[in-house]
């Protein structure tokens, strides 16, 4: 009797202990003596958020697949050419496939209710593959290039977000991104950097809507621009759909199924300016001004835990495959209403196009 | 005789400790209700054995307003438990104290999107919380800083 006695002396504290370290079923509280409440610390200050409800998760870590489909293309010869100018035809042909591996990350830096800044990285190779080409004389050879070297851009970005009070709000951005045909174990040099970026001043009155306009210097349409943005992030009360607009960058409209699954259906404006190898010299950088505009639907869910996978199908259609010579790789703008020349004037038939990706997004 | 009282003694012990009210740890400095910065819910943090928890116990918005009921979990991926009220919810878990007023090895939980991220907290006052969830290294994470509420 008393050895069993010492045994339950001694096992339970052990026992009660463990039972502790388990939650306990949850009591009745009086929840209403937490109305009343403020801060312990009168200097504190709330600060809104930088997304709204619903919106599409924002990604850590993206690799993506993306590929065109056949089109035709027609070059110019290599000259100097007015924008609405009539230029002969001095190579034409077709691509059977256009696509290569994209990648990017953005990591935060500094993460607070006050201040969120991010640093970034992207690399997207893009490879041609040409079916047939033909060729007179004065061509420029640029089709040759595309097929036997690609084109890549590898960048550094950064995002900078200021919330100012509860509803107001800042965002600043910028990008160094180095395009061109170059391959990275033989980069082009940091001459040729292009920068873009944008400053947006914003609204956050609730949870489910999110505005701001401010300006952006770009190469979405492949040669450098300056222009307004609008943002516009809404998510209708049901929560079944909502816009996620950057525009002109972007627009899409967004069907939420789950927080795990959702729909987005509009466009993105993509582009870069592409210094070509082949025909630049030492005193001009011979620059590919690509943009181009998707239209397309990307249905993006939760693979497992925080990995999603997206996948994307639309068609892209040429903005611009123009090209410009820059002395000394020194950049200039033309904008809407510039009327400096071309070095050759393009044009690419539209595609369909497919992107998939696997993504490791934000809390 | 004199033997088996003692040993009695030794088995009461345990529960008269638990009946008195648990002595303070060093951690319990993390005790108390709690705002995360959206500043739509309050949750209060406590200590259960040796480990912090916190729940919600204010909602800005208590109620859906698709449906005029008390919020629940509706987001969760268990399907089961989409039924469960948000207010009264354990959305931090298993916080040991570390030292240096760091809580690691928790976890929290969040009920806009039904996701659960690794988690530690730090206190950079004693009126100021850094939340730091994570996906597997913590510089793939979100901070969120706390502020401690007291009766006005």
């Amino acid at each position: 009797m008393t050895g069993r006695l010492l045994l339950l002396a001694l096992l339970l504290p052990a026992a009660l202990r463990a039972q502790q370290d388990s939650i306990p079923a949850e009591e009745e509280e009086d929840y209403s003596q937490y109305d009343n409440l403020g801060f312990a610390d009168e200097q504190a200050r709330r600060y809104c958020s930088q997304k709204i409800l619903d919106q599409s998760p924002a990604r850590f870590i993206s690799v993506q697949w993306d590929a065109q489909g056949a089109y035709d293309l027609r070059f110019s010869a290599r000259g100097s050419w007015a924008e609405d100018a009539d230029a002969p035809t001095a190579e034409q042909g077709s691509v059977r496939y256009t696509g290569g591996l994209r990648m990017q990350a953005n990591i935060p830096v500094v993460s607070r209710n006050s201040i969120i800044w991010q640093l970034g990285a992207t690399y997207w190779d893009t490879r041609y593959a040409i079916a047939h080409r033909v060729e007179a004389p004065e061509s420029s050879g640029l089709m040759r290039q595309l097929a036997d070297r690609g084109l890549r851009t590898t960048g550094l970005n950064t995002t900078l977000f200021k919330p100012l009070n509860e509803t107001l709000f800042l965002v600043v951005q910028a990008s160094a991104d180095l395009s061109g045909d170059y391959f990275l174990d033989d980069p082009q040099g940091l001459q040729y950097l292009r920068y873009s970026a944008a400053g947006i001043w914003g609204k956050r009155p609730h949870d489910r809507l999110q505005w701001g306009v401010g300006l952006s210097r770009t190469y979405r349409v492949g040669a450098l621009n300056y222009i307004p943005v609008v943002m516009y992030n809404h998510t209708a009360a049901n929560r079944k759909w909502g816009l996620e607009l950057l525009l002109p960058a972007r627009g899409h409209y967004r069907r939420t199924f789950s927080p795990r699954s959702l729909l987005l259906t509009g466009y993105e404006l993509e582009g870069q300016s592409y210094r070509i190898r082949g025909l630049s010299t030492a005193a001009n950088s011979f620059e590919v001004r690509r943009g181009e505009l998707r239209l397309r639907a990307e249905y993006q869910r939760q693979l497992k835990g925080f990995v999603w996978l997206s996948v994307q199908a639309g068609y892209r259609h040429d903005w611009s495959f123009d090209a410009d010579e820059l002395p000394e790789g020194r950049e200039f703008f033309r904008g809407f209403f510039g009327d400096q020349p071309f070095a050759m004037l393009n044009s690419l038939g539209g595609a369909p196009y497919a992107q998939v990706g696997i993504h490791l997004v934000s809390p | 005789m004199r033997t088996t009282l003692l040993l009695l003694g030794l088995l009461l012990l345990p529960l008269t400790r638990l009946q008195a009210q648990a002595p303070p740890e060093p951690g319990d400095r993390l005790v108390g209700v709690w705002e995360p910065s959206h500043g739509k819910a309050r949750v209060k943090i406590e200590r259960i054995g040796s480990k912090y928890y916190g729940k919600i116990v204010w909602l800005r918005e208590p109620n859906d307003p698709a449906t005029g009921t008390p919020k629940v979990d509706k987001n969760n991926p268990d399907e089961a438990l989409r039924t469960v009220p948000l207010r009264g919810y354990r959305l931090l878990k298993d916080f040991s104290y570390a030292g240096n007023d760091e809580w690691i090895e928790g976890t929290i939980y969040d009920p806009e999107n039904g996701s659960t991220y690794s988690c530690v907290i730090s206190m950079k006052d004693a009126n100021t919380l850094d939340i730091r969830g994570y996906i597997g290294v913590k510089a793939l994470g979100r901070t969120d800083v706390w502020k401690r509420l007291q009766a006005k």
